[in-house]
């Protein structure tokens, strides 16, 4: 079975793919197109399930091969992309809405066989901005990054919709921040990865932003200003492997 | 006699003439200012010659000895790599900004003020630096006052106001006696109150609103009574991005934010 998933900014359409993903014991797959080169959410699927493949682009042959093998698939669509897909025009394939209305009559809701109940989305796509950016190899200070993102969420750096992103501790540790403004709080996900307690960490972590009257400028160069620096890096992880260590003996 | 003290000023001129108007209209005898009158805020020349045209007594704070001895910080002062580097962009302005003479008066200022069994300063009688936060361990606490020789010690630093009763307090001594090596404990009992009353901050609050705050302390009833006055933040915040300081100074201003630093560890004793 193939299922397409769709819907607004922060609809939860990640999270529904997980649940569904969890009550899968079976090799799936997970595609996500067009989040090159910052894929949070597909980095957040294989940490939580790493016997799901991932895929990025539609092409990819192993992908076709898994979907002719009739491998259970999930597409996931991002807001700002077209629904058509013509890899799937010929595949039977079941369509899934993710909206905050059930009867709302917008584009997502009439393209959908099935609409779940999603997050309220509040976002203008007219003025909507979207923001990314690879930050693979750096590692963050705590609380310099807690200072960041509470600044981030309460508008310091424009009108914030959604926030995402996937950032490198000093702990070693790789952690998910997720962040809607119809729901309340963040939610702080540490990553099912290994400790990265050797050198600056050679994996995926990223930043995606989303929000009207961005300063793209001034957001990229407070993310720099949290950067732990390559000597406080290693401080940081000799005490860690010296602790670690320690732990298993 | 009523008096008023102030802190944390900062450079906000529109805060410290709100407040300053606001005190003129209570019963005040005298005001005491317990420093910081520069740092983050865009006009620190001003907050000094408003401090000295007023002629309020002033002990000095971590920024003042700051701007005077050059950065040294423990790492209450930055708690983190952001903080910091905000920081150091805050003192370098400063630094460029301030006058020669506001040097020397900042240079010049006290570390302690005392009044009868009322003490000022600035962080604790230990550093312009230390936080004397709501948390510190009374042990902590009551030596900080104790040291001073003082019923009530007025400190700012923190940014956030507070009052703290430190009573029935006893300090333990115990000693070991060579020949029977038990402890032999030896307990005094304190005087029975002491006080901390911290004033908040005039021109950087961490309340969550930006209004300024001081405190008005009548010594005959020894009763404190915390203000807190709204004024036209937006001036300042203006002014700030006007004279080239990093725009979000201006808006965790707005905010009712520290610019950069906050202290939220009460067992952390400075270093400096």
């Amino acid at each position: 079975m193939i299922t397409v998933v769709a819907g607004p900014c922060g609809a939860g359409k990640t999270t529904w793919i997980l649940q569904e993903l969890a009550q899968m014991p079976t090799l799936a797959v997970y595609v996500t197109p067009g989040v090159d080169p910052v894929p949070i959410d597909a980095t957040r699927v294989a940490a939580q399930f790493p016997q799901v493949e991932i895929f990025h682009q539609q092409s990819e042959t192993e992908l076709l091969q898994r979907l002719a093998a009739g491998v259970p698939a999930y597409f996931e669509i991002g807001f700002q992309l077209e629904t058509d897909m013509p890899l799937l025009e010929a595949r039977p394939h079941r369509r899934v809405a993710l909206a905050a209305d059930e009867n709302r009559d917008d584009d997502w809701q009439l393209w959908a066989d099935k609409v779940i109940r999603g997050n309220q989305s509040t976002l203008d796509l007219q003025s909507a901005q979207l923001w990314r950016a690879p930050l693979s190899g750096q590692v963050f200070d705590p609380p310099s990054l807690d200072t960041f993102w509470q600044e981030l969420i309460q508008g310091a750096y424009g009108e914030l919709h959604r926030a995402k992103g996937i950032f490198e501790l000093a702990d070693g540790q790789a952690i998910h921040l997720n962040f809607v403004d119809s729901l309340p709080g963040i939610v702080y996900t540490e990553l099912n990865l290994p400790r990265w307690v050797q050198g600056r960490p050679q994996r995926f972590s990223g930043i995606e932003v989303v929000g009207q009257g961005l300063d793209k400028g001034a957001i990229a160069a407070t993310l720099k200003d949290c950067y732990l620096s390559d000597s406080l890096l290693a401080a940081h992880q000799t005490t860690l492997r010296d602790s670690l260590s320690l732990e298993a003996s | 006699m009523n008096i008023a003290v102030l802190s944390c000023i900062h450079g906000n001129l529109a805060a410290l003439e709100a407040v300053l108007q606001e005190i003129d209209q209570q019963s005040v005898d005298k005001i005491y200012c317990l420093g910081d009158l520069v740092g983050y805020g865009p006009y620190p020349n001003e907050v000094v010659a408003r401090i000295r045209e007023r002629d309020i007594p002033t002990c000095q704070g971590c920024w003042d000895e700051d701007i005077v001895d050059g950065l040294n910080a423990c790492d209450c002062s930055y708690p983190s790599l952001l903080a910091e580097t905000r920081g150091r962009l805050a003192h370098e302005w400063t630094n460029q900004e301030v006058t020669p003479e506001t040097r020397a008066y900042l240079a010049n200022l006290p570390l302690t003020l005392q009044q009868d069994s009322l003490c000022f300063v600035h962080g604790s009688p230990h550093s312009q630096h230390e936080y004397l936060l709501p948390e510190t361990s009374a042990f902590i606490a009551m030596e900080r006052v104790l040291a001073t020789g003082a019923d009530t010690l007025f400190c700012g630093h923190t940014h956030v106001p507070y009052l703290r009763h430190l009573e029935d307090s006893h300090l333990t001594l115990k000693v070991v006696s060579p020949s029977t090596q038990s402890p032999i404990p030896s307990t005094t009992p304190l005087p029975t109150l002491k006080r901390i009353i911290n004033a908040g901050s005039v021109g950087e609050p961490r309340h969550g609103r930006p209004n300024a705050t001081y405190i008005i302390y009548s010594t005959d009833t020894q009763q404190a009574e915390l203000r807190e006055v709204e004024y036209d933040y937006a001036q300042t915040c203006a002014a700030i991005l006007e004279k080239g300081l990093p725009a979000i100074f201006a808006w965790r201003l707005s905010k009712g934010l520290e610019y950069a630093e906050k202290a939220d560890d009460p067992t952390h004793v400075c270093e400096r």
